[in-house]
């Protein structure tokens, strides 16, 4: 019954003061819908850079040789390293942490079609290397096996390359040239997209062949190894790279006959530990606080109009101290009006902001804008830090000006 | 024998404002019994209204008793005296306070509102309150759209709807002019005349002749007290 009154009041209230209870609820929906939006970016950038760095696989390895460092040899010894296809199958064989493990040879290469020619990056690979970079093809095949035993003149195209040198034709079936022999085209790689984190070029600006083809056409007269330029490891996640990287070393550094700890002769490096040292935490930081600026702007824009709001309506209080309403009565009568404007304009903002991520995640098209994610405690958060602004703003004047004398109230106004 | 609704013992009453203190009431001792219509007058800054503000239990003294209905205002809390204010008084301004967003007969269930009286039997105590007022017709209107003359009656009865045992006016027709004044005046004699108590504040002495009896206040003190006329 009561209640039914006190809502009454509130609407009469509200209703007459339509353009401040506008206002008030336009701040409450507008500093709940940047939240919501900034909140749901902030996650979305952090989903971004994440995707950006682990496009080639999260939990790859990369590791090239370089020179037996400076303390552990005379500079005019300091031998030059390289990997071997043997080292790849002992690594298979002793790692513990680490695999598969696959190996790349690199040249850079001319590839042409046609009248079209480049200068492109070409890599040696096996099966293994389709996993171990978790790449899949669009079209055709991938290298297999019986290629690479055969040393097969094949090739899997990027897909930057299939249109550098295709345009809009399909390559599979077709032949290139690289530096002038002829390769069948025998697939073309799944589009990436943008890489944060890459060896060389972007795996869409490179060109695929079977390692022992590579090595065949790239003999290296100094040995008579099959020579890798780089090793390509999994890891189990994360927290396990350092052991990997340990292991890797170790074993590497036993067949080569160098000192483990010798940092100059054998580099390893993961997209997983690059991203590590991005700075996360301060980037959610950032969006925080910008977060919790708009929340404070907004709450004291809130603050602004409940101060006006009660101020301009002391002697509304007066009035109703002084027909017989408690203390509680009128601050009872603020607190549900500022309720209602609260919820109305945080539920709607809320829903705003909601709708505003979703749509962008929906209509995204560009490659690395980051897309909001939309979190539930977000949006509450949002609403929840609005309303209690909201309240307090409403309540401390409002109670202040009911513990004075009514007589005192009636008087100044 | 007449009973009391008001007795003030010595009641002062001072305001702090900013680094000086204002003694508006420097001890008061005045009896207001059931029935009487009173007229409390002085010239202006002379404490008349702080004295019909405590009366009307809108302020406290700082000093002195205050009983209002047997009962000792200083003694009981806010919320009491809130309830006090609700049921036993009926207030009567120069300046109307209504409120401008409710329509007159809203208006004038509000003491009801917070005494939590049931809406349907509100709604028809506030019709006859405006009907005893003459203002029946004007029910539904806002306050903006009535004269002075008419906001003042809905004031008194609002100030009539909880059957208050003292109805107090503070130069409620300073704000009208001489006839529609002359009007309202008519209106609390015949309350009076009614069986209710009415205490009245006003500077002006014609005014004062109406009543059974004025108080003169000078300087926060009784002048002097006797019959009207």
């Amino acid at each position: 019954m009561i209640t039914g009154d006190a809502l009454r009041q509130v609407g009469i209230a509200l209703r007459s003061q339509r353009i401040r209870t506008l206002l008030t609820m336009f701040g409450v929906f507008w500093g709940t819908a940047s939240v919501v939006f900034l909140l749901s970016w902030g996650r979305g950038l952090e989903r971004m850079l994440e995707s950006g760095f682990t496009r080639v696989g999260p939990d790859i390895g990369i590791a090239w040789p370089g020179r037996i460092g400076e303390q552990y040899t005379p500079a005019a010894h300091r031998r030059e390293l390289w990997f071997t296809r043997g080292d790849i199958d002992a690594l298979s064989r002793l790692c513990h942490w680490a695999g598969p493990i696959g190996g790349e040879a690199l040249a850079w290469s001319v590839v042409s079609y046609g009248e079209r020619a480049y200068n492109e990056d070409v890599r040696g690979v096996e099966r293994v290397n389709f996993e171990l970079r978790s790449m899949r093809v669009a079209a055709g095949r991938p290298i297999s096996a019986t290629d690479v035993e055969h040393r097969r003149r094949v090739v899997v195209l990027g897909e930057a390359v299939r249109a550098r040198l295709f345009g809009s034709a399909d390559a599979v079936g077709s032949s290139v040239r690289i530096d002038g022999l002829r390769y069948d085209v025998v697939g073309v790689l799944a589009r990436v997209g943008t890489q944060l984190w890459r060896d060389r070029s972007a795996i869409d600006d490179q060109v695929w062949i079977p390692l022992t083809t590579l090595l065949a056409n790239r003999p290296r007269n100094d040995v008579d190894e099959e020579v890798v330029d780089t090793l390509l490891f999994h890891f189990p996640g994360p927290e396990h790279f350092a052991d990997a990287k340990a292991e890797v070393r170790r074993i590497l550094a036993e067949r080569l006959r160098i000192s483990p700890t010798d940092d100059e002769a054998i580099y390893v490096v993961s997209p997983a530990q690059a991203l590590s040292q991005i700075p996360m935490g301060d980037i959610g930081g950032v969006f925080f606080l910008l977060a919790a600026t708009t929340l404070v702007i907004g709450g004291v824009g809130i603050v602004n109009m409940m101060l006006d709001a009660v101020h301009e309506r002391r002697s509304e209080i007066g009035v109703r101290l002084a027909v017989g309403a408690r203390r509680r009565d009128v601050v009872g009568q603020f607190f549900f009006e500022t309720l209602a404007m609260a919820s109305v304009g945080g539920l709607a903002g809320g829903a705003f902001g909601a709708a505003g991520s979703w749509l962008l995640g929906r209509f995204q098209t560009a490659d690395l804008i980051p897309v909001p994610i939309l979190r539930a405690d977000v949006v509450l958060l949002a609403l929840g830090v609005m309303t209690a602004v909201g309240l307090i703003a409403a309540l401390l004047p409002a109670w202040s000006a009911s513990r004075v004398d009514p007589a005192q109230i009636l008087r100044s106004e | 024998m007449s009973t009391a609704v008001a007795e003030l013992e010595g009641v002062a009453k001072s305001f702090a404002t900013g680094r000086f203190r204002v003694d508006a009431l420097r001890g008061i001792d005045l009896r207001i019994d059931r029935g009487e219509f009173v007229a409390i007058m002085g010239p202006s800054g002379s404490g008349k209204t702080t004295l019909l503000e405590i009366l009307g239990c809108l302020s406290r003294p700082t000093a002195g008793r205050f009983s209002f209905c047997q009962r000792d205002v200083g003694a009981i809390g806010a919320d009491a005296l809130a309830r006090l204010r609700g049921e036993e008084i009926g207030f009567v301004f120069q300046s109307f306070n209504l409120l401008p967003r409710l329509s007159a007969v809203d208006n004038v269930e509000l003491p009801l509102v917070y005494r939590r009286v049931a809406p349907s039997e509100r709604h028809e105590r506030s019709l006859a309150c405006l009907e005893r007022v003459g203002l029946a017709h004007r029910a539904q209107h806002l306050p903006g759209e009535m004269s002075g003359g008419e906001r003042q009656r809905v004031a008194i009865a609002r100030a009539l709807v909880n059957r208050p045992a003292v109805l107090l006016a503070d130069e409620p027709t300073g704000n009208l002019d001489s006839a529609t004044g002359a009007g309202i005046l008519r209106l609390l004699q015949e309350l009076h005349g009614e069986g209710n108590t009415l205490v009245l504040v006003t500077h002006d002495s014609a005014i004062g002749k109406q009543a059974e009896r004025v108080v003169r206040i000078r300087d926060g003190r009784v002048d002097g007290s006797g019959d009207g006329g």
